[in-house]
């Protein structure tokens, strides 16, 4: 073999219209991971307003939820988690070896169950925000 | 690949964590969501109602465990994602180590503001 | 049509005998061939394209020891149409009527060397085995990704073999049967392996796994489902399947599969590898609480 061609990253995310179900829970699932993961640091980071007494917690936090930003994007955060909660359950059950041929539809199912929830929720998390 | 013959090789140990913990998170954070968005408002938070819950052993222990398998759960992820990237050698070495630190530091700053709710661990 | 580098066949030592009014005359008429030649190759391509019955192929070309193949690209082939056929007989149909120099690996034409596995309308596929009747035209065939080309649609295999040869896919054991006995299997035990035995080493599971394709030690589906094989059959004996297990709890290997179910999607011999993959990560956690 004299010489050989890379054909680089087009193989991967180039071909995203050819992915398949089991793919693309896997990439949501990665995606989520990391949302949620960041959300961790910065959630802590912010909850510990609270060392320094009980007022600068109290007015962080109501500041906070005061912004419709803020309720949006706690909408988007429980988007995320719910879809990782759910997505979790059928990889535990694909590492249990349970129902591995049905891996597309409960992909599918946690996908449909995610956007329930969370069409759901919206009134709850929008409540009490001024515009 | 296939050099290297231990009896013992962590990949599986932390593949098995991250399978525990995650099946322990899901009913956790599915309890925590519902809590402080569904049973407490999000526009009625206050420091005085965090305080009333983690004086609770119980309330206070479950945050802790929450804080700590989290934190494996997201940093173990994170890592492994790096993994099957290919990441080897010693930035393999260094990103586990800014991982360990961070995790550390995150813990350390949960379990802390924790306390200060409390006031004092509620034993 | 033709992709080959046209040749310079020019007959000019018998030029200087000849007087040069018959020189023009026969410079003329070749020309005159030429462009007949050239009208006539036009028409055909045009009917080909046109017609009902014939297949658009497009197909990745490059090789680096040709100067204007260096830079890949596609040649579209348009290839006539019989009741059967398959990608692989399209593929041969344009190298023995268009272009010579198309080059692809194949053998038996009937899925058991695992030679001709390409990339085809975005998926892993044996070209033998998949009919160009169940693809959208135009029929795009790739070399398989992740994988270096050497030429065409011929990718560099060293290192799928290296991975295959790695978890030691022969049969070894402690235990022989007596002198007049034959190494007998249960039928249940015959069974839970079957399917893993169907493997022909065609690459397509590797070639489309994500995580074989960033982290270059991961063992890959096709070598774990060979392990798999072995592992799971009784007769090689508790000592033999402790060793294979230890080869298949490292680092680099079950735990990187990430069940995307890549590799079971495409493989062409229907074997469940994400099956095989994850009971073998249960076996080797079971195995490794033992211990504790």
């Amino acid at each position: 073999m004299s010489q050989s061609y890379n054909r680089g990253l087009i193989e991967d995310f180039g071909r995203w219209r050819e992915f398949s179900a089991g793919m693309w829970a896997w990439i949501f699932h990665k995606f989520t991971g990391w949302v949620l993961v960041g959300y961790l640091f910065t959630h802590i980071a912010v909850l510990s307003t609270a060392l320094s007494g009980a007022a600068p917690y109290t007015n962080t936090i109501q500041a906070l939820e005061s912004l419709l930003v803020v309720r949006i994007l706690e909408v988007g955060l429980l988007a995320v988690a719910v879809f990782h909660i759910l997505n979790g359950l059928r990889l535990l059950f694909v590492d249990l070896g349970v129902g591995l041929e049905a891996q597309d539809k409960s992909f599918y199912a946690s996908l449909i169950l995610t956007g329930v929830i969370v069409v759901a929720s919206v009134p709850t998390f929008l409540a009490g925000v001024s515009i | 690949m296939a050099e290297r013959y231990t009896s013992f090789e962590p990949g599986g140990t932390r593949w098995l964590w991250q399978r525990l913990t995650a099946a322990f998170l899901v009913i956790v954070l599915a309890f925590h969501f519902f809590l402080l968005h569904f049973v407490n408002h999000a526009d009625e938070v206050t420091f005085a109602m965090s305080q009333a819950r983690m004086q609770e052993l119980t309330y206070f222990s479950l945050m802790i465990l929450f804080l700590v398998t989290a934190t494996f759960h997201g940093v173990n992820g994170v890592y492994n994602a790096l993994v099957n990237q290919g990441l080897s050698g010693s930035r393999k070495t260094a990103v586990k180590a800014i991982l360990g630190i961070a995790s550390l530091v995150l813990i350390v700053q949960g379990v802390r503001t924790a306390i200060a709710w409390a006031g004092g661990v509620p034993i | 049509m033709s992709t080959q580098v046209p040749e310079q066949v020019e007959d000019e030592s018998s030029a200087e005998s000849v007087s040069p009014g018959k020189q023009k005359r026969d410079a003329k008429k070749r020309e005159r061939a030429e462009r007949l030649q050239e009208q006539r190759e036009a028409e055909a391509a045009e009917k080909a394209r046109t017609a009902d019955d014939t297949y658009h192929l497009k197909v990745f070309r490059y090789d680096p020891e040709v100067e204007g193949k260096q830079e890949p690209r596609f040649d579209d082939f348009y290839v006539p149409y019989k009741q059967g056929m398959t990608v692989l007989d399209a593929l041969m149909w344009a190298r023995d009527h268009y272009d010579s120099s198309l080059t692809f690996r194949h053998s038996c034409r009937q899925a058991i060397c695992g030679s001709d596995a390409l990339f085809v309308n975005g998926s892993q596929r044996l070209g033998c085995k998949t009919q160009l009747s169940d693809l959208s035209e135009p029929v795009r065939v790739e070399p398989l990704p992740h994988a270096d080309v050497v030429k065409d649609l011929v990718v560099d295999m060293e290192h799928f073999y290296d991975q295959m040869e790695a978890v030691e896919p022969y049969f070894q054991t402690n235990s022989l049967p007596a002198e007049d006995e034959e190494q007998r299997q249960t039928r249940e035990n015959r069974e839970k392996v079957k399917m893993s035995t169907r493997c022909i080493w065609c690459s397509a599971c590797m070639s489309s796994c994500n995580i074989a394709a960033g982290d270059n030690e991961y063992l890959g589906p096709a070598a774990i489902n060979k392990a798999y094989r072995f592992a799971m059959d009784e007769r090689e004996g508790e000592d033999m399947k402790q060793r294979r297990l230890e080869i298949l709890e490292q680092e680099h290997g079950v735990w990187r599969c990430q069940t995307q179910f890549s590799c079971t999607e495409v493989c062409p011999k229907d074997i469940p590898l994400t099956e095989h993959i994850q009971e073998l990560k249960r076996e080797a956690i079971k195995n490794n609480l033992k211990f504790w």
